[in-house]
């Protein structure tokens, strides 16, 4: 079933120097009528601004936004031309839904280890509140049609096919193309056949809350995030909610399962909008700038899932990512000294984690010789994600990676020792992309 | 059972006709005639099967690429069985609105239909078409007969479809055609379902109100129990309710051909009709991944003898009300 991974070629190491994001927001609140484009040209400038690279051409940026608009077709191109990077730093899209960041980071490090680049940006920015609507089929194939007609008598016939109902706007949605379930009703399907609790899901949900706030009374958010639009933290942040509070929430998701529906507002992730960025280099391009080191992106791995026929579940791919990501490089869960997982919901955190924990899915799933093992609560989500913080979708990964790389780097000035994090990000499509970061 | 020339049994003749007939036609005669046939004594089938040669697909390419957008199966010039099905529909409801065929269009229930492409029927080849009605049975409420269409390309049998029917009140023929079914052995449609309980969905249908209509216009199918609401009315149904070959087609082109392959079976079993508009909740599940009891029902020998889905192959497909227990369809996808 799985073919033993050839050895790795050995390359250069990419270094992370530091990320910056603005605050995350809920839709519509603070960042209405802000484009993807302001968002992430903002997230762009502060980090440039943190790490003095105004003028500087970088070897690349890249990144994208899951709900894009057919307009920004350069989107993150645009956005450096807006940005104080030199005009000749080139730009690409990105879009793997919910992974478009952590992708976009991997592309870059894959350069940077190559030697074709010496640094670059990755990140990723998403807006609900300003998201594309669309016209509807009819009326598109109709206006089409009447484009493409030679006579006005053809155009008018063409446009004389439009129902009134045809005028009614599309709106985007988070329903999977094949399947036409939104990914919380395709989560609900796998919390059920795992057998999630609410409770275990109300725990993930206040802990993300308690983690993020302490975090950010800390301080530790204070060189990675930029104040935008009058918004210093993230707003959907709640240190005041409770167990009882979270208890108190109908489900929202899964009520066509029956008792099964255990899903609320509380423990699901809410549309956010936000953008972030991570600069990345080669181990000489950070010395010669003096700029600091915080972690080395050692490597990543991306999986998928045949989740259209019900064999596995939507948001399962990390499961299967991460055993093959520490099968090549000779690690073990008990060598990773933080986890963070993508809270879409909590419930997809706790289904990654009873898969690991399942002997008999780890063998014909994973095709393990046993369970991969279970992990150290205390070491996931430390602090915080995307339940309280929001998850603007293409721009958890930039949030993810920053937070996983000053992680390790104060783990291992306290110990001494190497502190290593594994980064698992779920996705629309069956996707997931996973990584490892560890401290130099 | 031994066979004529066209495929249906020995004692049938065939009746030749210049071209396939037309649909809206055929209901204006079906309604009519419906009006007359009322139970009387066993039913007899016309044994006659119909036949048309030369039927060109050229200028269908039109129709196919309407049909495969509505029921999202890809762009292709390849036809899908639920296309083959609508294109020998109206030759097999000619044969239902003959004023010896004894069972009223109007009024007919579909039970199940099982279709086999055994070779792929391309855009531009030109096709015969062949229908009749055969094996009038008994079923708890009245008669069942099935409506054989087949598909022709070179003289080769491309597609087979066998739609069974339910007329209520008739009766079946005194040790008549075959029936191959024990009084034991009733068809899943009026076996008792209280124990069947949902699989968890794979998807949701949200069939809008235009539904019917809109499948109605690429199957020429319009009767106005699918079109309009007072047309369902008229037949005893609180809305307009979905064509059931719609929601097969539909499982049918989910699982697409990259996945049943050039040559498959496709069977269906309905139960509860589908109420426009409605949400269905869809399980289409590898036929190894669903448990044994939630299998297919047996399908009738005659329809099929080697059912890959039973061996664990294909795909199984429900469909029932979101959030309830009403079941309204139940199919196999089988490469072959």
């Amino acid at each position: 079933m799985s073919t033993t991974p050839s050895p790795v070629p050995s390359t250069r190491e990419a270094v992370i120097i530091g990320g910056n994001r603005i605050p995350f927001s809920r839709a519509g609140k603070k960042y209405v009528r802000t484009s993807n484009q302001d968002m992430f040209t903002a997230a762009l400038e502060g980090l440039v601004a943190r790490f003095g690279l105004q003028g500087e051409r970088l070897g690349e940026v890249a990144g994208g936004a899951v709900l894009k608009h057919s307009k920004n077709f350069n989107l993150i191109r645009e956005s450096v031309l807006g940005s104080s990077l030199a005009p000749t730093t080139p730009a690409y899209d990105v879009q793997q839904a919910c992974a478009t960041g952590l992708e976009a980071a991997i592309a870059v490090t894959n350069k940077i280890k190559l030697g074709q680049i010496e640094s670059a940006i990755a990140g990723g920015t998403d807006t609900v509140s300003d998201a594309p609507i669309v016209v509807s089929d009819r009326l598109r194939a109709a206006l089409l049609d009447a484009n493409h007609a030679k006579t006005t008598g053809g155009k008018l016939k063409a446009l004389a096919a439009i129902r009134p109902k045809d005028l009614a706007p599309v709106s985007p949605s988070t329903g999977e193309p094949r399947t036409h379930l939104s990914m919380g009703e395709h989560q609900a399907i796998t919390t059920a056949k795992w057998g999630i609790t609410r409770e275990d899901q109300d725990e993930v949900a206040y802990n993300s809350h308690q983690n993020l706030a302490r975090a950010w009374e800390s301080g530790f958010f204070d060189d990675l995030v930029t104040p935008y639009k009058g918004l210093t933290r993230d707003d959907n942040m709640r240190p005041d909610t409770s167990l009882e509070k979270l208890a108190k929430l109908k489900p929202v998701f899964g009520a066509k399962l029956g008792e099964q529906a255990t899903m609320t507002a509380g423990n699901s992730t809410p549309l956010t909008d936000g953008a972030s960025a991570v600069l990345f280099s080669s181990r000489a391009w950070a010395e010669e700038r003096d700029l600091p080191i915080l972690a080395k992106f050692v490597d990543a791995e991306t999986a998928a899932v045949d989740f259209v026929h019900g064999h596995e579940g939507l948001l399962m791919a990390p499961a299967a990512a991460v055993p093959r990501l520490l099968a090549r490089n000779d690690l073990r869960l008990e060598d990773i000294d933080f986890f963070e997982i993508h809270e879409a919901f909590a419930s997809t955190v706790l289904t990654t984690l009873a898969a690991w924990e399942d002997e008999e899915y780890c063998r014909t799933e994973l095709g393990l010789d046993g369970a991969l093992g279970k992990i150290d609560r205390s070491k996931l989500n430390v602090n915080g994600s995307s339940l309280a913080a929001g998850h603007p979708f293409a721009a958890t990964g930039g949030r993810i990676i920053a937070t996983a790389a000053k992680l390790v780097a104060a783990k291992a000035a306290e110990t001494g020792q190497p502190a290593r994090a594994l980064i698992s990000v779920c996705a629309a499509g069956g996707l997931g992309a996973v990584a490892i970061v560890e401290s130099v | 059972m031994a066979f004529n020339a066209t495929g249906a049994p020995a004692s049938y003749g065939v009746t030749e006709l210049a071209q396939l007939p037309k649909l809206g036609g055929l209901f204006v005669r079906g309604v009519a005639g419906s009006v007359g046939k009322r139970p009387k004594g066993a039913v007899r089938l016309p044994e006659t099967a119909y036949q048309v040669v030369g039927v060109e697909t050229t200028g269908e390419a039109a129709h196919l690429a309407a049909y495969q957008r509505l029921l999202g199966e890809p762009a292709s010039e390849v036809l899908p069985a639920g296309f083959l099905h609508v294109l020998a529909f109206p030759l097999a409801t000619a044969v239902m609105v003959r004023g010896d065929f004894p069972l009223p269009l109007l009024g007919l229930v579909h039970l199940r239909n099982v279709a086999r492409v055994l070779r792929p029927v391309r855009l531009g080849e030109t096709l015969e078409v062949r229908a009749w009605a055969q094996d009038a049975r008994t079923h708890r409420r009245g008669v069942q007969v099935d409506l054989v269409a087949e598909v022709l390309v070179g003289g080769e049998l491309a597609y087979q479809g066998v739609s069974t029917y339910l007329a209520k009140g008739f009766t079946a023929p005194d040790g008549g055609a075959a029936a191959p079914e024990a009084p034991d052995a009733a068809p899943a449609a009026e076996a008792p379902r209280e124990e069947w309980t949902a699989p968890l969905p794979t998807a949701r249908w949200q069939l809008g109100g235009g539904t019917g209509r809109a499948y109605g216009a690429v199957s020429g199918d319009q009767n106005p129990i699918h079109t309009s609401s007072l047309g369902a009315k008229a037949f005893g149904f609180p809305r307009a309710i979905a064509h059931g070959m719609y929601t097969a087609a539909r499982a049918l082109a989910e699982v697409g051909p990259a996945r049943r392959g050039d040559t498959y079976e496709w069977t269906v079993e309905f139960f509860k009709p589908v109420l426009l508009p409605g949400t269905v909740d869809v399980a289409i599940r590898y036929a190894r991944d669903a448990a044994p009891t939630d299998g297919p029902e047996p399908v009738p020998a005659t329809l099929t003898s080697e059912n890959g889905a039973a061996a664990g192959q294909g795909f199984v497909y429900d469909g029932w009300r979101s959030g309830k227990n009403t079941r309204h369809f139940q199919g196999t996808i089988t490469p072959l």
